[in-house]
């Protein structure tokens, strides 16, 4: 069946973002209704939608908003759209297709936390989404939505877009606070929290695009609608993503606990796999999230959860509760992406450890180390000359790198550690079957590997000649030993 | 102060410190990098996890949290109990240890930090001896940051505490970390090297070889260094240090922490300030003028020497014609015995506050720290004593103008400056004295004057108490035997007014402290705990 | 010769071209945005780059001067991120999405494409200076695997064998909307690219 479109109602090729067509679908009639409430019955009204955290933690808005000290003169609300999980972009596709609909959020929970400032912490991949939303924000401020005394309620509020540049890291929100500080993107330690201490050492609220998207609608259509929607502790909407070799890559609306099977199968959805091919995986929330065994395996006996075994697992519900029962960190950003049953989990392993060897951002050892030691292991693995040790390797090294709370000041190494994990205790199988059938002197190809991450980023390129890769162990003093 | 549980063990601690810091000063040895008490807190080597108790978010009951807490964050709170001795938290540390020795290059054998290093003591007390990384390491440069450091980057293990010294304590902020993840780095930018007036303590701070001092390269294991407690002789902040030194040769001077003036760290002319010692131009031979040329005289002749001059000077008029110039850079006691043995036999003579050497106004970094502008240890000092003494005394300017106009028959002029610390004019004028006795560490234009010239000793060959500009008074030891051919000043003064056998500076005190009792009152810092660093 | 040591502190502290006044006024503009003058980190560098082509060595300086920071701190932010270039690039930068998305649906083929149709790897440029190449981690595009960004634009679905029509077509990175100006060379200002 096909659920009603609600955020994603303007959302298709072509459609037009202006003012004129958000005002024509019945925008910024929630901001009047916002308006005339008192900014604190608005908390409290937020807080009972129990609009929990789109941008992967589920942490309540409403509980967020009201941490903020009572006795405060200047509030900041950072909008993280630096939306960089593999594989997520429904951000991306919100603010190209539907601007107001996020600034009409931004100004209502601008309101409602009496922000000062709102600053869209923009990823800076996103380029024409930039252009886009910033002409939205002249829109808002020609008509008198944006700057002194909005819709003359006597509430000021200025928006500016912040662009980044390229950094994972930014999307955690104390790293995007140190990010927009104009410094590195180093995740702060907590506490302070950053509604206490945040921006500029200023009360700041830091929320997801979607999340902030989702309160308009909440306003305009009532608690009652929106409780309605989705499973026990995951009420409303979402925009899932799916995307990989399937029909129709890209982002649908559902309310949350569809099931992954939905996702990719579903006709409104990812609507099959190509060329009838089976799934061999699925990280069903953002890559960090972890993976699921897909339906080449059989089905499980009676439906029961049992990650132990070698079963399917696409009857994973997609809200905040059921992803880890499979073992999987959350539901993330809900977005899925599918790996075919011909794809060898070793590139998939490759692929993923890279992505977090580049983004981790130096400062915790373990993340700091780990990564780049998982990277290592896994290029060693996927150029055929792995061990049989390395999966019990890979397995303690995501143990001790993010499994226990507080190992770390940021999520970035649990996200790192958990799709590693799940990947070489779900697909063990395999691994142990590509590593059987290496060649012989794999053994010894294994120690003249050389240093994948010495490419990694260049950045600095022209710095200083330096040697390529390690120089403890170069293959050519390996030859001439 | 608010109590604490640790591993089941009751400690009081101060307040406001953080858990770690508690835990260090009670006597456990808690791994950790990134925390420094003079720095702000970044928690991120994750080496100080703990366990904690914590209510249950049900039953309410206090139990142990199923997470970690890093205790460099953690302010103490009466009542708290935490837990080191644990499986999860021993866990934790040996796998950060092992992730330390990921991209760590083992070349213990040519490391200048080899034997006072932190990881290789956490490796060996909290980790592994080898490490199960197969592949290559990622390997950054060595880099030459300054004049005087160099930074093997290969070595760092990101800790920042570099970083965050030249941003909060010495205020310039050269150092930075670069790039990202395992290839994040420390640099200084292009063309503007790593030179403000603090940096050497960049090298005590770091707790791996991974900056390294110029200076102290390559020179010494520092297995076979002794450390000496100490204090600056560079200027009247009185700075406390550790002379590091083997076979009586400086090698090193290390910031000796001290609540009250330096805290943990030492301006670079403090820390590179003793090379006079080992000058090849020190004198080492007491000389006698006999019949216009200077000929060697022996110590032991020396004492007998100076008492009969000085009756000879002082018989007349009870030795108003008498001078003797106190120099700054001798310690309390040494000023002391010497102005009581004038004093003894010239009851009437001058005593004078000896030169004082200025340079440029007191700086005052972000944190606090000084460099005082007064180049000299003890100008307080002699002061009070002069005072203390009562009778005749006069500033050095006076002293000068005095003997210019030939007022005075004899003088006892001391120096020990590192630099020239006399004009020609004031030499001339100085030379109108009579018999002059000088005693001095270096060739002065004083020497074409002299009747007496002995050679004096280095504060490192010496010991007693230097009184710093805020009046405290800080003793300090002997790191090295002196000189061939030179005798401690102390021990000098010490045989002139008669004491019977060796010098001892507390013995002196104590005898000081009675006529002055000012100098009863010492202040010595609290030692640091034993597994800070 | 890992034994030898950079010369960091006699390294030239004044390579590559600096910000014009034009420019400079462009990034002042930002400081009635933030409390902090060092807020305006980011897009101050975005600018620069913008009318550069990359952050030399001296723009990272005039930013320091700027935004009054020591130049390290600029350092530092810059090679943070990867989106700033510390040596000149083409004119046209092609940045290969490499994420798992997109690696699936063959962005291993198209970046081998365009490694061999150009002869230059990753953050490299070509000799005539039009093009070069960078991979990137997930551009957010997933839904149109593999994507490939040329400067501001995004192209969707791209397969090796539009590589060629694409190199060949002058407007690949023109932006099919209005553009903001805000973080643009200020008018008339051409970046210096290529080497």
């Amino acid at each position: 069946m096909a659920y009603e479109q609600i955020l994603m109602r303007n959302c298709r090729e072509g459609g037009d973002p202006s003012i004129k067509q958000y005002k024509a679908a019945g925008g910024y009639q929630a901001l009047d209704k916002a308006l005339a409430m008192k900014p604190d019955e608005l908390v409290e009204f937020v807080k009972g939608a129990n609009l929990r955290g789109r941008g992967g933690a589920g942490f309540p808005a409403g509980v967020k908003w009201s941490f903020l000290p009572p006795n405060r003169t200047v509030t900041y609300l950072c909008v993280n759209a630096d939306e960089s999980e593999p594989p997520t972009f429904c951000n991306r596709v919100l603010m190209e297709h539907d601007p107001h609909m996020l600034l009409e959020g931004i100004i209502i929970a601008g309101y409602a936390t009496r922000t000062t400032v709102a600053y869209i912490y923009m990823r800076g991949e996103f380029t024409e989404q930039f252009h886009v939303l910033q002409k939205a924000i002249d829109e808002a401020y020609a008509d008198g939505l944006l700057g002194k005394n909005i819709r003359g309620s006597g509430y000021d509020m200025e928006c500016y877009i912040h662009r980044g540049a390229g950094a994972y890291v930014c999307g955690e929100e104390t790293g995007l606070i140190e990010s927009l500080e104009g410094k590195r993107g180093w995740p702060r330690i907590k506490p302070p929290f950053p509604a206490v201490e945040g921006l500029f050492h200023k009360p700041t609220v830091v929320n997801n695009v979607e999340t902030l998207a989702c309160v308009p609608h909440i306003l305009t259509r009532g608690l009652d609608w929106w409780n309605g929607l989705g499973t026990q502790n995951s009420k409303g909407t979402k925009m899932y993503c799916v995307s990989g070799p399937v029909n129709r890559p890209g982002c649908y609306e559902a309310p949350l606990g569809i099931t992954t099977r939905e996702l990719i199968y579903g006709k409104d959805f990812g609507g099959g796999m190509r060329d009838n091919m089976k799934v061999k995986t699925v990280a069903p929330g953002g890559i960090s999230m972890g993976f699921l065994r897909g339906d080449m395996f059989p089905k499980p006996d009676g439906g029961k959860v049992d990650v132990t075994r070698d079963c399917d697992e696409l009857d994973c519900l997609l809200d905040f509760d059921d992803p880890r029962h499979y073992g999987l960190l959350g539901l993330g950003t809900a977005a899925a992406v599918v790996v075919a049953e011909d794809t060898d989990i070793r590139d998939v392993l490759f692929n993923v450890t890279r992505f977090f060897s580049h983004e981790s951002c130096g400062q915790c050892t373990q993340c700091r180390e780990g990564t780049g030691w998982m990277h290592r292991v896994a290029a060693r693995i996927r150029d055929g000359a792995g061990r049989q040790y390395d999966l019990d390797l890979l397995a303690e090294i995501t143990k001790n790198m993010g499994m226990m709370p507080g190992l770390s000041i940021c999520g970035l190494p649990d996200g790192a550690a958990f799709p590693i994990r799940t990947l070489v205790q779900k697909f063990r199988p395999e691994f142990e079957k590509r590593i059987g059938e290496q060649q012989a002197d794999a053994a010894k190809r294994r120690i003249l590997q050389t240093n994948p991450a010495a490419y990694d980023l260049p950045i600095l390129q022209g710095r200083a000649v330096q040697p390529a890769g390690g120089t403890y162990m170069t293959p050519e003093k390996l030859k001439r030993n | 102060m608010p109590k604490i549980t640790v591993d089941g063990k009751q400690i009081e601690c101060r307040d406001g410190v953080p858990v770690l810091q508690a835990v260090l000063e009670a006597g456990w040895d808690v791994p950790h990098y990134c925390y420094h008490p003079g720095l702000s807190v970044v928690a991120s080597c994750r080496l100080c996890l703990m366990e904690m108790k914590m209510p249950h978010p049900q039953t309410k009951e206090m139990d142990w949290a199923p997470k970690l807490f890093p205790s460099c964050q953690t302010p103490v709170k009466d009542g708290m109990e935490v837990r080191f001795a644990s499986e999860g938290v021993a866990s934790s540390q040996s796998h950060v240890m092992e992730y330390y020795l990921v991209n760590h290059p083992l070349d213990c054998p040519v490391c200048d930090k080899a034997g006072e290093c932190y990881l290789q003591d956490y490796s060996e007390k909290f980790g592994h001896a080898s490490s199960r990384m197969v592949e290559d390491k990622h390997k950054n440069p060595k880099k030459d940051i300054g004049s005087k450091t160099l930074l093997y980057s290969d070595r760092c293990v990101v800790c920042s505490r570099c970083v965050r010294f030249g941003d909060e304590v010495a205020g310039a902020g050269e150092l930075r970390v670069i790039n990202r993840g395992h290839r994040a780095e420390i640099d200084v930018f292009p063309g503007v090297p790593l030179e403000n007036e603090l940096q050497g303590n960049v090298v005590d701070l770091c707790p791996v070889g991974a900056l390294l001092s110029k200076d102290f390269l390559f020179q010494q294991r520092v297995w076979n260094l002794r450390s000496t407690p100490s204090v600056d002789p560079t200027t009247s902040a009185g700075a406390t240090i550790w002379i590091d030194h083997n076979d009586d040769r400086i090698f090193r001077v290390r910031p000796r922490f001290n609540e009250k003036v330096n805290e943990w760290w030492i301006s670079d002319e403090t820390r590179f300030g003793w090379k006079y010692v080992a000058d090849s131009k020190r004198l080492n031979q007491p000389l006698q003028r006999d019949n216009g040329a200077m000929k060697p005289l022996r110590w032991e002749a020396a004492p007998e020497l100076l008492r009969r001059l000085l009756d000879e000077a002082a018989s007349a008029d009870q030795g108003v014609g008498v001078a003797c110039v106190l120099s700054p850079m001798l310690s309390c006691e040494e000023a002391w015995l010497l102005s009581t043995f004038v004093r003894s036999r010239a009851p009437q003579a001058t005593l004078v506050t000896g030169y004082v050497p200025v340079s440029g106004p007191d700086k005052t970094f972000p944190k606090g720290f000084k460099i005082s502008a007064e180049k000299a240890p003890n100008r307080r000092g002699v002061e009070s004593i002069i005072k203390a003494m009562g009778g005749p005394n006069a500033t050095f300017e006076q002293f000068v103008k005095s003997a210019g106009d030939g007022k005075f028959k004899l003088a006892y002029v001391t120096g020990g400056y590192p630099q020239v610390w006399l004009t020609a004019d004031q030499a001339r004028a100085i030379g109108k004295v009579q018999t002059l006795i000088t005693h001095d560490l270096f060739e002065s234009a004083l020497d074409e004057y002299a009747t007496i010239r002995l050679p004096g000793a280095s504060w490192a060959e010496r010991e007693g108490s230097f009184m710093n500009a805020d009046g405290l008074i800080q003793p300090f030891e002997r790191a090295l035997k002196p000189l061939d051919g030179v005798k401690s000043d102390g021990q000098f003064f010490h045989e002139l007014v008669g004491r019977p056998g060796l010098y001892r500076g507390a013995k002196t005190r104590e005898a000081m402290a009675e006529k002055i009792p000012a100098f009863g009152d010492i202040f010595v810092p609290r030692p640091e705990p034993e597994h800070a660093h | 010769m890992s034994w030898q040591a950079i010369d960091r502190k006699s390294a030239p502290a004044d390579e590559g071209p600096g910000l014009s006044d034009a420019v400079k006024e462009k990034i002042r503009a930002f400081f009635p945005r933030y409390e902090t003058k060092r807020a305006v980190m980011l897009p101050a560098l975005h600018v620069a780059q913008e009318a550069i082509g990359y952050i030399s060595v001296r723009a990272m300086k005039d930013i320091a001067e700027l935004l009054e920071l020591p130049p390290s701190a600029v350092m530092d932010v810059v090679t943070f991120y990867t989106h700033y270039w510390t040596h000149p690039r083409g004119e046209k930068v092609l940045m290969v999405c490499r994420s798992l998305s997109c690696q699936l649906m063959g962005a291993d083929k198209l970046q081998h494409a365009i490694e061999t149709k150009l002869g230059i790897k990753d953050h490299e440029t070509t000799p005539d200076g039009k093009f070069s190449f960078m991979t990137e981690e997930c551009l957010a595009a997933c839904d149109h695997a593999p994507c490939l960004m040329v400067n501001e634009r995004m192209h969707k679905r791209v397969t090796p064998e539009q590589l060629d029509k694409l190199l060949a077509d002058a407007d690949s990175d023109k932006l099919p909307m209005p553009r903001s100006d805000l973080y643009d060379a200020p008018h008339g200002e051409k970046p210096a690219r290529g080497h």
